[in-house]
This record gives C-alpha cells, structure tokens and sequence, in this order.
C-alpha cells in the first residue's frame, strides 16, 4: 500500500457502531417491537402454479386472537415491483410459485397467526408449470405472464413473453474472428440459486397515526426504495410513509427490494394497531430474493499464443416468477463474460427468464460469480490445452491502462497485472501441483462501483463534534464508519467526533442506497462536499466574529485558523447558535459514467461501469480421490481498493464475501424438485460454517481512482466474485478436470473422477506439462 | 404448540411421569432433536419430562469390564473423557463431530439413540462395539442390545414409558482399536451423509481376530456390515482384504437418493471410508504395541 499522510482516513480505527454490536446491545429490526404490536404472518401457497378458485377466510377470522385478516381480494390489484412491475401483493388469480403469498393475518401472538393461517381453506386448480428457464424460452411454451404486455416497465427494458428483459453488447465481427482462430472454445456452466445468508430475518414493524400517515420500522438496505414501493402499494403520497432502519443485520442484496414492509402496513392499516413481522428461515428458503440460477455458455476464439480474439457469450437467469432484479443481473454478467480482457470482438446477450419458481433478487456483486466462473474455468481450459501456463495466459490477454472496455469506454487506473502477480506470488505459484490430488487455482475479475446520487447533512455540535445524517445504511460492512473517516479527516476531527444519525427518510437525505460496492465511497465524496460547506460556513461565522477575512482561514486541530487566532468548533458551534440558528452543512455527491459507444450495447441498465476496481483471486487446495471431498489449505485475495479508508474492514468485507463465495462454488444451493424446495431449513441450505472456510490472506493494492474519497474504489462486492472460479481452477490443477456445474460438491467430483457426472470437462487424457 | 413441562425429581418420577402420559409424552434431554420436531410440526407432545435435573444420568463409570454411559451424557462429555481415548476413541470421534459446540453442550447420548436418526453419530461407533441399552420402565429394567433396539428411521424397541437410562460398552480385548469416520457437506453442523465406525481385533500373529463395522445413513437404522466382518476375520489385513471389505460394506446397504446425496454417492463413500476406518484401526494397533 501507498503512505497513507491521512490521520484518520486509512487507518485502522475501530467502527463506531462495534461496541454495542459485539455487546448485544445494538437493536436490529427484528429486535424492534412497538408497545401492543400484533403479530403478522403470511398464509403462502402450497403449490408451484395453479388458477385459484377460491380462499375462504372466514373460520380464520373467528379464531382466538385473530384481529385482521387479508388477501387480495380487500386491496387494489397494484402492480409493484424494481424494473418490471409485474408483481402484486398477493396473488390476485394465478399462483406463480410455491411460496406465493395469498393472505395475511394479524393476531395478538405469533402462534395464533399460524393456527388462524391453517384455518383458511384454498381451493385452487393447478396449471402446467415451468421450472427450466430453456423450456421457458422454447416456442409454445406457455406464457408465465399472460400480461406481461401490460406491466408497466422501464424504457430501457426489452421483454418479450416469457423473457423479463434481453440485453445486447457487441464489438466488430465475432463470426469472421471465429473463422480465424487457432482454437475455438465452447462450454456450458450452470450455477444454482443462492440465499444471500443474512443472519437477521426480514423483518418490519408498521403503525400508522390517524389512519393517513404510515411509520415502518424495517431493516431494509433501501428505505427509500421502501418508501416508494410502499407508496405505489397503499397509494399514498411518500411523504406520509416513513421509513426508520432501526439496523441492518446483513443484507448482501438480499434486502433491497421490499419484504415484509407491505404485509405489515396493510394488516396494521386494517386492526388500527402496530404488526409487526419476521420471517422464518422456511420462508427464507422459499420466498426472499436469492440469487438467480444461471445457465451460461461460452465460445472464445484463440490465437496460437492464447490471445482471445473473439468471444461470444449467452447467459439465461431464471428470475423465477417475477422479474426483481433479474434483467440486471443478466446485463451486468455481460461485462463479466468479457472480463478484464482485451477482446476485439464480442457479442453477448442476456436473458432473464420466468419460472415457476421463487422471484430472485441482486446478491452482491449479483451476477458477477456466475459469469466469472464460466471465463476464469473457461481460460484455464484453453491454458491446460495450449499448454500455456494459466497466469501466463491471462497476462497475454489483460487490459491496460488507456485500453477500451467492451462498451467502448477507456479503461483508467487498471491494476490487474499487479493483482495477478501478487497473487501467483502469494499462493506459490511456481509449484502449482506441489503433491498428488492438489492443485493450485488463480482467477480475475473486474466490477463497477455503482453510481447513484448521495445527500448528507452535517450539524456541528457544541462540543465541537459533528452529527452526519445521511439516507445509507449501515448494512454491517463498516461503510458508514468509512464515510464517518473521511469526515473526520476532512474537518480535522477524530473518528469519535462524528456522530452518525439514524436512517429515517423524514430527516435523513436521499441517498441511492446501501448497495453495489458504493456506500463508503460515495457518502465519502458527499461528506467532502459537506466538509467543504461546513468549512465555508465556518470561516464566514469566525469572520463575523473577529472581523478578519474568510479567505485566509483554514481548519487545524479541529479550530478555524486565522492568523494568531484559533477558534475552536465548539466555539464555532456556540456563535453560529447565537446569530445563526446553529451551523447545518449540505453535501451531495454523484459520480458520473465514463463516456462509451452507445451503439456497442441495447437495452442495458449499466451500459458503462463507473471506476471499475480489479482483483485477483488464489487458492491451495486437496482433492480426496476416494471421496471427492475438498480441503483448501490457503486462499488469497489480491484486490485493488484505490485507497484503503480502513483496512481492517475491508478485510472484513474480503473475508466474508469470500466465505460466501466458496459457499456458493461448494456447498450452497436452494433445491427445487417439481417447484418444491427440498432443503427450505438451514440444516440442508449448507452455508459453511467457520471450520469450512480456510485462513483467507488479504493484500489490498492501491490504484486511486480519479472519482473516489482519496482515490478510493468500491470495494464490498468483488470478493464474493471470484472464489467459484478460482476453486474450480485449483481443483482442476489438482485433478485435470474442471465441474462446470456449481455447487461443485465433493459428489459432483468424484463422480466426474469416475466418468459419471456429464457436467465435467476432462482433461486428463489429453496431453498435459 | 402448547405443551406442559414436567421437571421430576428422580428417575423413577420421571418413568411414572412417562407411564401416566403414555404417547403424549416425551422425554426432553438436551432438546436438540426434539424441540426442532416440535418447531417444525412433525411432532406434537403435550407433556416434556425435562431428565435435565436428573444428575444421577451422567455420569460415565468405568465398571471393570465395561464402561458405563449415563443417558444424559453429552457428546462434549464423551469427547472429554480420557475413557474414550484408547481402544474406544470412535466413541470421541463421533462425539467431536456431531453439530457444533452448543449442540454438543447439551445434546446426549441417550437422545441420539433413542431419536434413532440413521444418521445418528454417536449409534454407529455404540453399534460397532456391540453396547447394550438399559431401559428403565415403571415395572421393570431391561438390558438390551442396541442392534436389537433400533427398530427404524425414528423408531425404536422403547416402549412409551421407558427411559433409555444407560448404555454399556464392553472393553474391547487387547489388540482392539476403534475408530470413526463421517462424510458430509461441512466440516461441522453436518448431519452425516454417510458415517462409518469400525472395531478390530487384531491376533498375535497380526490376523484380523474379530471386525465390526457399522454403517450410517445408508439403511433405516444405522447398520453392521456383516459381510465383510466375516470378511475380514481370519484374514491377513492388506490393502486388498480391505478394499474388499469396503466392497462388501457397500454392496450390503441400502442407501437413499435425497437432498444431502445420491444413493449412487453414498455407496462409493462406504467402499471408501470402509478401508479407510479399518486401516486406521490396523495403525493404532500397531502403533500402540510399538
Ligand atoms: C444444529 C444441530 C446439529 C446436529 N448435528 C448432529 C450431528 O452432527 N450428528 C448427530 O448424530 N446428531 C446431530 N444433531 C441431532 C442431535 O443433536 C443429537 O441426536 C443429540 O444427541 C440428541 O440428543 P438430545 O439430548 O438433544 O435429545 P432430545 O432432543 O432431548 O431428545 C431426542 C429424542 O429422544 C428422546 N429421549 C431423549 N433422552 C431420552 C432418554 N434418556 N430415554 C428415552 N428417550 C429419550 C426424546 O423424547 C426425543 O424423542 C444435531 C442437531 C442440531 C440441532
């Protein structure tokens, strides 16, 4: 890493919310209940796809305890939803899958919500269903959304039928390249759908106040994505929805879009009294926002040294029964499948499909470990049959600095070779198969720091500290203590003298949310703005006060400096009170998209990636032979940060996103036969657990970024992006075949070494080093 | 869910709590199996004898011969127990890795028996060293033989009064060792996908004098794999003998295809943890004589 001249910026300081977290005192939105709440749950279907005939509620409304029951027969049919709006509170006449809600029912105990549930009958009759998002793409397939033609969507989405949303990128000519190439390349991955694993359960808490205006209490990643939502559902004017986030117990993209809020509000609205809900983790399994499962395939033209001159990628996301957030999830995998590759020409396309099956949502970096899985396996393979050594290959093949990206923009402050090398340095690269039945895998990748607008508000305080309001939550990643040190550097202050507001869309400013890689940095760049104003404001108060002129003040050891004189914040404080109404600072901040050839890509939400970061990823591992089972033995995480504003949580956040990587390239996957979720209970959804997860190596490269706090990058998603890709690499190394199919489960392997698992490619047979 | 909680002062109380209760009651030790069932609907007791009280349960005697487990003996008493560190440390090995710490804080023996999951870990090292349960009704005690004991995935020879009170573990001859292998997803909070424990004899001249091998979550009750004992007994135990127990191992069960494996899986991981337990057997004999 680079000198760090910062004192507070950089530095290992310990977050601000950690003391009342570690010590169980902090309360999280399911810790959060209102005096007299009722108890809400959701009455959820038995079956994948049905006409429904007919939901009898009444013996439920005369059970002991019962105070309001729902379905969508009491409220407006209103579409709802992120991209599409193709969804309804409950279902109105078709079940879409099993899991869909169909009523809701408040009483005075959790217990008594469930007997009064079982005590509705549901007369429905079951429709042909579709699981497989390819049958759902084959003419004559029956359409999952008679509708879809009505849905309101946004402008830039292509739909059509049972297809969500299609998205295009295309460069010069891949067919005539194909032509000429070397070797051509063709592969199939498939990945499965994955639990975003946040500790806390969605959870809300509704109350209204004289009927017309809605108080939420939620633990929700976007309050004002809630807010909106809600206000399309209730049909209500924002202003009288408030949303409080008490805290956040995880989210990781499993809590942007709207979860238990809606449920809450409407059953509140009914009894006159606060519901409050939390789901199970059955519910969980079966009705939140996972991860889509993707079916990928790959073509990549080569030439006799390995360099790629043409790919074409096709990647298919089952959204399940509502879109989410599944059209962009399949745009974004589109400049994962180009990868941090210098590739003439290209064409991609993604498809995000309906099912019968539970509506998915945006898992960090959402499709970026499905797409980087298909590429990172994908040039391992053209390695092992080029016999070109896999680091080796890629360094032929990397972008650098100046170089365009697959939309056509230029590529800035690239770091991908430093990330390769350190991390082929750090896993020994040198003796790649050190025994028999182990390996050593490498993989790359690149990802976008999202845009969106941020607002914070700043009070100085009388005893010279500052109170920093601002609408992003702290999801658990650390952000807003980062954001909070940027502040403090920025006003000469300690970490300890920022006071972070709690999130409340009544007081707090607008901010696009705890989401892609983007809180740090750009409520960091907000609070410089504010910084900036407040330091203004500041100097204008000392000015007043000693008659000297503003422009030659400056802030020192948390005083204005001016000249002889020193005027402490507390003072500054204390006079802005006397004349002024108090010091309140303002600051926004937005980072634009780079510009790019808008005829390169169609239909695409991020068409342009804002201050893409880069990574590397290795791993050491074993293979049983006899068992298939996997033991990695070292992992390490070269990623590029810009500027490390704390390096102790962005170790956190590499070690999480890599724990839930390798969850996802071994173990985790929600199993659905016939539009039943087999495994809906945590004892069979297999998260690993601290003994799965190797020591993880952290080494953070500083690149800075012309846009970040201090040149800092988004940093939250990436390392979940890798660990599929560099897990299949290392069991290859091991084993001479890669399992293009995740989970890659110790039977997956064996049966591929045995020949009797067909989604394996095979390598041990041809000639290898 | 409504269920009224007893909690008996001695073990007789608790039998005649059980007796009066009949089918609507159910013992409660560590709740570890019993109160997820009950969470999740599959069961619905009205009366929970609470045995936590009972300290008389735990305790974990050496009686000469045999060893005596108290049914409330938690898996982290198990593995702590310098009992089980010599020929019987299959019995701390599947202990070690049943659940995580807090289940294995209060989860018990006796519970993992007489819940008679196929996959219980603790039963399939209990099976190879041929235990015996002592069931305690209000009547009468009996002893009787663990394999004898389950009866089915979830069911055993228990009736709806008694108590599992203690299993006893004979001491294996000299020569002995055990030893206990799990296959699973995770390294931990794992219900086994296929678990193996096996028991050797070995004679002076270093045949194999007595094997038992029992097999987990791959038939309705944990299993002994008989064929290959016979296998193996008499036998010089060189890599083939043992691969070829393994064969025989996996031949004679009857494992599923579900969610955790395919059936086909779980056959290949008996042919391979077979030989595997065995050979660790064969190298703690030789170990411990050296
Ligand atoms: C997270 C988790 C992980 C687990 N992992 C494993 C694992 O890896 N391996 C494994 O084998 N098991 C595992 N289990 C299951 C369970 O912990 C064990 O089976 C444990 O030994 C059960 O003991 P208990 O004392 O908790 O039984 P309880 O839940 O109290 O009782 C289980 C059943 O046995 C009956 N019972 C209990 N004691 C007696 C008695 N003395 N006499 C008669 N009947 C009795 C009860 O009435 C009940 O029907 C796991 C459970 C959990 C929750």
């Amino acid at each position: 890493m680079r000198a760090n001249r910062n004192l507070v910026a950089g530095q290992r300081l310990p977050r601000l919310d950690g003391a009342p977290k570690v010590t169980g005192r902090f309360v999280y939105g399911a810790d959060f209940a209102l005096p007299g709440t009722l108890y809400g749950k959701v009455l959820r279907s038995q079956v994948p796809h049905a006409r429904i005939v007919r939901i009898d509620t009444g013996r439920a409304r005369a059970m002991p305890g019962v105070r309001a029951v729902i379905t969508a027969a009491d409220i407006p049919a209103t579409r709802f939803g992120n991209a599409i709006k193709d969804q309804t509170v409950f279902a109105t006449d078709t079940i879409r899958f099993l899991g869909h809600p169909l009523a809701a029912i408040a009483a005075t105990s959790v217990e008594a919500a469930e007997q009064a549930l079982a005590a509705i009958e549901v007369e429905v009759e079951a429709l042909p269903a579709l699981y497989d998002p390819e049958a759902a793409l084959a003419s004559g397939a029956p359409l999952l959304h008679r509708d879809w033609h009505d849905y309101v969507a946004l402008p830039f989405i292509s739909r059509d039928g049972n297809v969500a949303g299609r998205t295009r990128m295309h460069g010069g000519d891949v067919a005539a390249a194909f032509a000429q190439a070397h070797r051509v390349y063709e592969n199939r991955f498939t990945t499965a759908l994955q639990h975003a694993g946040y500790t806390e359960p969605r959870a809300a808490s509704a109350a209204w106040d004289g009927g017309d205006t809605l108080t939420v209490w939620t633990n929700a990643q976007l309050p004002f994505e809630v807010q909106t939502t809600l206000a399309d559902i209730l049909g209500m004017p924002t202003s009288r929805i408030r949303v409080i986030v008490p805290g956040v117990g995880g989210g990781f993209g499993g809590k942007l879009r709207i979860g238990v809020e809606h449920f809450a509000a409407l059953l509140a609205r009914q009894c006159g009294r606060p519901v409050k809900m939390v789901t199970t983790s059955e519910e969980e399994l079966i009705a939140a926002h996972p991860r889509q499962a993707a079916i990928i395939t790959l073509k990549t033209g080569v030439d006799r040294d390995g360099r790629i001159l043409a790919r074409q990628g096709r990647v298919i996301v089952d959204c399940g029964a509502y879109s989410g957030s599944g059209p962009g999830t399949g745009a974004v995998a589109l400049q994962c499948l180009v990868g941090p590759y210098r590739t003439p020409n290209l064409e991609m396309e993604s498809l995000a499909v309906y099912t019968n099956k539970v509506p998915s949502g945006s898992f960090r970096a959402p499709s970026g470990p499905m797409a980087n899985f298909a590429v990172e396996s994908q040039m391992d393979m053209i390695a092992d049959d080029l016999g070109i050594d896999p680091l080796e290959l890629r360094l032929r093949n990397i972008v650098r600095d100046g170089d365009t990206g697959p939309a056509g923009e230029v590529l800035r402050a690239v770091s991908i070779e430093e990330c390769l090398r350190r991390a082929a340095d750090a896993i020994g690269w040198h003796d790649r198969r050190p025994a028999p039945g182990r390996g050593k895998g490498i993989a790359c990748s690149w990802w976008m720091t999202t845009g969106g607008s941020s607002g914070v508000y700043l009070k100085l305080n009388t005893d010279g500290s500052v109170n920093l309001a601002s609408g992003a939550v702290e999801l658990g990643t650390a952000a807003l203590t980062g954001a909070a040190q940027v502040l403090a550097e920025q006003l000469t202050l300690d970490l300890e003298d920022i006071r972070i507001a709690p999130v409340d869309t009544q007081s707090t400013p607008y901010d696009y949310g705890a989401q892609g890689s983007r809180t740090a940095f750009s409520v960091g760049n907000a609070c410089i703005a504010a910084a900036e104003d407040l330091r203004r404001q500041a100097f204008a108060v000392v000015a007043r006060h000693l008659g000297l002129p503003a422009d030659e003040m400056r802030l020192q050891g948390k005083c204005v400096v001016a000249g002889e004189h020193r005027v402490p914040l507390s003072e500054v404080a204390r006079l802005s009170q006397l004349g002024g109404g108090g010091l309140i600072a303002h600051g926004t901040a937005i980072n634009p998209p780079p510009a790019y050839d808008a005829a390169r890509v169609e239909n695409h939400p991020l068409p342009v990636w804002n201050t893409p970061s880069f990574h590397a990823h290795a791993a050491d591992l074993s293979v049983d032979r006899d068992t298939g089972e996997i033991t990695i033995h070292r992992y390490v995480v070269v990623q590029d940060v810009g500027y490390a504003i704390n390096p102790t949580y962005i170790e956190g956040q590499i070690e999480g996103g890599v724990s839930q990587g390798l969850g996802q390239a071994l173990s985790e996957e929600i199993v659905y036969s016939d539009g039943r979720v087999l495994n809906a209970n945590l004892t069979d959804y297999k998260m690993p657990t601290s003994l799965d997860v190797p020591p993880i190596e952290s080494i953070l490269v500083e690149c800075p970024s012309q846009a970040g706090p201090y040149g800092a990058k988004g940093v939250g998603e990436p390392p979940c992006i890798e660990p599929p890709a560099t897990v299949a690499n290392a069991i290859a190394a091991a084993t001479g075949l890669w399992v293009t199919s995740l989970p890659i489960t110790a039977e997956k392997v064996l049966l591929s070494l045995r020949k009797e698992y067909p989604q394996a490619v095979d390598h041990r047979d041809s000639a290898r080093d | 869910m409504s269920f009224t909680v007893h909690h008996p002062a001695s073990v007789s109380d608790a039998v005649a709590l059980a007796e009066r209760y009949g089918a609507d009651g159910r013992f409660l030790a560590g709740g570890t199996d019993l109160i997820i069932q009950i969470h999740r609907k599959r069961l619905a007791s009205q009366h929970l004898i609470d045995l936590t009280g009972l300290a008389e349960l735990r305790a974990i005697e050496d009686a000469g011969d045999e060893i005596r487990i108290g049914a409330l003996a938690t898996h982290k008493a198990i593995e702590r127990n310098p009992l089980f560190q010599g020929a019987l440390v299959a019995l701390a090995e599947a202990a070690r890795v049943v659940g995580g710490h807090q289940v294995r804080n209060v989860g018990t023996v006796g519970g993992n028996i007489a819940n008679a999951s196929p996959a219980a870990d603790v039963v399939a090292p209990l099976l190879a060293l041929e235990a015996e349960v002592v069931l305690q009704g209000a009547a009468a005690t009996r002893r009787v033989r663990l394999r004898d004991f389950l009866a089915g995935p979830g069911r055993t020879m228990r009736g709806d009064g008694e108590l599992v009170r203690e299993v006893h573990v004979a001491k294996p001859p000299p020569r002995s060792a055990t030893a206990f292998l799990k296959a699973g997803r995770r390294k931990a909070m794992e219900i086994s996908v296929v678990c193996v424990a096996a028991r050797l004899t070995l004679d002076d001249a270093g045949r194999c004098a007595a094997a038992r091998i029992a097999l987990g979550a791959v038939s309705a009750t944990t299993m002994r794999a008989e064929a290959a004992e016979r296998a193996l007994e008499g036998a010089l135990l060189t890599d083939d003998v043992l691969r070829d127990a393994g064969r025989l191992a996996a031949g004679a069960c009857h494992p599923i295809d579900d969610v955790r494996a395919s059936a086909r899986y779980r056959r290949l991981l008996v042919e391979a943890l077979v030989p595997r337990a065995l050979a660790r057997c064969v190298e703690r004999i030789s170990g411990r004589r050296s």
